[in-house]
């Protein structure tokens, strides 16, 4: 009786070390991970607050004897040429982000909506022509669109941008917002059409407020991907005072190769608006994409 | 109130016939079932009718205009969801208060009519809770709730009780027929659970496969079913439709069964055979009309018990005739063990003949 109960005891103890030992090591990767991505970001803002000198020292100053907040005052500074660039470069990219936001919910929601709910010829083929353009690497498109702005007449301009990132973020935000309304019953919508709605307004009344955090979701989505793209930027534009930020930073590391902390402040700032983003919307994000996903 | 009318109404979906020809008219006032199982085409019968859906061919009138080509919100109608279709982000009393706001009622006149209903539902302490945080019988309370605050000329629910746990779907229904009752309303009532079409519905729309079976009220549907569909769908336990052979015998109409069994049939029920337009006729017995004996009885058949189960009042006992199972009820006094030899009896003036091949009711004239 004794040993039956004891090998029994015994087998679960390991049974839970077993268990345990998975655990650990789950946890001690999520530590490494950790450390991977925010260890740079921890480097870039230290290099950002050092001088000049401190940043190429060796061996490095971990936190720097005289911190300075000198770099950030020159990159604002309107009155110094590297801010006026590094200010024009950050209004540009906000400028293209926040249009190719605009836009894309613009159209992502009618578009999404009519997927999800309306039954119309190619309704299947073009769903899946939209999702088409999402199975080739961005690059690929990248010589033919070149030659397709320049006909266009749209070589130098933010336009160019806009278009291009709206080609590769549609896609997605249709999809995503699909999956959105989806999930939304269409019984609501019956019920305000004759609770006394039109079509557009039970559209408007019911389904966009329930929709909202699709919508942000959508949204962070196209900002984020417009705010970083760095290729399309680096090829369609060449005049300097239409740079995007990707772009105008790493022309910062070529013409002053040795200010490493004015580079970490512009890096560190062109950062600030992703996060920020994040921070007021991760609710919903997460909200959005777990929603997205489980039926119910 | 109104009266509602479809005439020869279709809905197709690609080559799909959903819905077939149905015609029938609703009264002032009256409580209509759709009734029919799942797939059959009552969902999108009530869609036609309410406007969701285009109509293919047919018309539909509401009231005296004909509405097919009304939107849902100018046919005056309230609507009951089997999902309840409440506004997730609107508490209860915006959820009452939609229809009305969309009427462009005044404010004081909206809060007026939100309170009377809440009232009368008696779920005034739940108007400030979002949908979410209520029972589901409560939900089901707001979404009739919203229905009635707006006293629209006809309700259209479907399956309204379907997601209630059967304690409360049998309160909720009695609650509905009282409503009905007290407001003399109009209502088309979808339900795929016969037992609510018959004990709710003034009469009750029978479908199957899209088409219109029998319209009719419970009881005629239930003493005289049209074919062999309704016979067998309206009643529980299901009536027993036996498959057997006509002919003629020293001037008697028997029923003779592949198993070596037949039956003489009365004089009025060997005219309704002759009718028929092949030999083979299906015999349709309730588990009420049929007589068990555990000995032999001249014009009894020999069957085995199958299954037993006694239920407290009665006992259900279901054996199989020519490879068909008929179930049978009994007194509980009547000890009846799986596997014992026993006699059926049935009750020729009760019993429901059916052209074997047209399925249809044989009748006698
Ligand atoms: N939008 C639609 N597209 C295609 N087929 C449909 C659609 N709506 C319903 N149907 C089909 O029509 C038939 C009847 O559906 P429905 O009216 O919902 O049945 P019920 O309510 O009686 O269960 C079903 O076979 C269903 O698959
Ligand atoms: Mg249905």
């Amino acid at each position: 009786m004794s040993t039956i109960a004891e090998t029994a005891s015994r087998g679960q103890t390991r049974r839970r070390m077993r268990v345990d030992g998975w655990r650990w090591a789950g946890r001690i990767f999520l530590v490494f991970m950790l450390l991977y991505t925010a260890l740079p970001m921890i480097w870039m803002l230290i290099t950002s607050i050092k001088s000049g000198f401190a940043a190429t020292q060796f061996p490095p100053q971990w936190w720097p004897d005289e911190p300075t907040l000198a770099s950030y005052q020159k990159l604002l500074d309107p009155q110094n040429s590297v801010g006026q660039d590094f200010l024009r470069f950050f209004w540009n990219s906000l400028f293209v982000s926040t249009v190719t936001t605009i836009l894309s919910v613009i159209v992502a929601v009618p578009a999404a909506y009519a997927f999800s709910r309306f039954s119309f010829p190619g309704r299947n083929f073009l769903f899946f022509a939209v999702l088409l353009r999402n199975m080739f690497p961005a690059v690929i498109f990248l010589v033919p669109l070149f030659i397709l702005m320049r006909v266009l007449g749209l070589m130098n301009t933010h336009g160019s941008l806009i278009l291009t990132y709206l080609t590769f973020g549609l896609p997605l935000a249709i999809w995503l917002l699909k999956g959105f309304y989806d999930n939304i019953p269409v019984q609501l919508e019956q019920a305000a059409r004759i609770d006394g709605a039109t079509r557009f307004q039970a559209f408007i009344m019911i389904v966009m407020p329930l929709s909202t955090p699709g919508i942000i979701a959508t949204a962070i989505y196209s900002f984020i991907g417009a705010w970083n793209e760095y290729i399309y930027a680096y090829t369609f534009l060449s005049k300097n005072d239409q740079l995007t930020l990707p772009v105008g930073i790493q022309r910062f590391f070529s013409e002053n190769t040795t200010d490493f902390p004015g580079l970490m402040a512009a890096s560190f700032m062109m950062s600030v608006p992703v996060v920020v983003l994040f921070l007021i919307l991760q609710r919903y994000f997460v909200r959005a994409l777990t929603e997205g996903a489980v039926k119910h | 109130m109104a009266h509602v009318v479809l005439k020869d109404l279709v809905k197709t979906y690609g080559g799909f016939k959903a819905v077939n020809d149905v015609s029938l008219t609703v009264n002032d006032g009256e409580f209509v079932a759709l009734v029919g199982p799942s797939g059959c085409g009552k969902t999108t019968t009530l869609n036609l009718v309410a406007g969701l859906v285009p109509i293919t061919s047919g018309d539909i009138v509401i009231g005296d205009r004909v509405v097919n080509d009304l939107d849902p919100k100018d046919r005056d109608i309230a609507m009951v969801f089997q999902n309840y279709a409440l506004y997730p982000q609107k508490s209860v009393y915006k959820n009452l208060a939609f229809p009305l706001q969309m009427r462009k009622l005044p404010r004081d006149e909206i809060d007026k009519k939100v309170k009377e209903a809440a009232r009368v539902l008696d779920m005034t302490h739940l108007l400030e809770r979002k949908p979410r945080e209520l029972s589901g019988g409560q939900q089901q309370r707001v979404a009739l709730g919203r229905a009635l605050v707006r006293d629209p000329a006809v309700f259209l629910m479907d399956e309204p009780l379907s997601n209630l746990d059967a304690k409360l779907r049998v309160q909720m229904r009695s609650e509905l027929k009282r409503f009905h009752q007290d407001l003399k309303a109009t209502i088309i009532y979808v339900t795929h659970d016969q037992l609510e079409a018959v004990t709710m519905a003034d009469r009750m729309a029978v479908m199957n496969g899209g088409y219109l079976q029998q319209y009719d009220s419970p009881a005629q549907v239930f003493a005289h079913p049209v074919n062999m569909f309704v016979a067998s769908f309206i009643g529980s336990p299901a009536m027993s439709l036996i498959p057997l052979e006509a002919s003629a015998a020293n001037g008697d109409t028997v029923l003779t069964s592949a198993e070596g069994w037949s039956l003489k049939l009365s004089r009025l029920n060997a005219r309704k055979v002759q009718r028929a337009t092949t030999k083979k006729v299906v015999l349709g017995a309730r588990h009420s009309t049929i007589k068990l004996h555990k000995s032999e009885v001249s014009s009894a058949i020999p069957a085995k018990a199958f299954t037993v189960e006694p239920t407290g009042d009665v006992t259900f006992v279901q054996a199989f005739l020519s490879g068909a199972i008929v179930n049978i009820s009994v007194s509980p006094n009547i000890a009846v063990a799986p596997d014992e030899q026993i006699w059926l009896e049935f009750d020729q003036e009760r019993m429901h003949l059916f052209d074997g091949e047209t399925e249809m009711a044989l009748k006698a004239d």
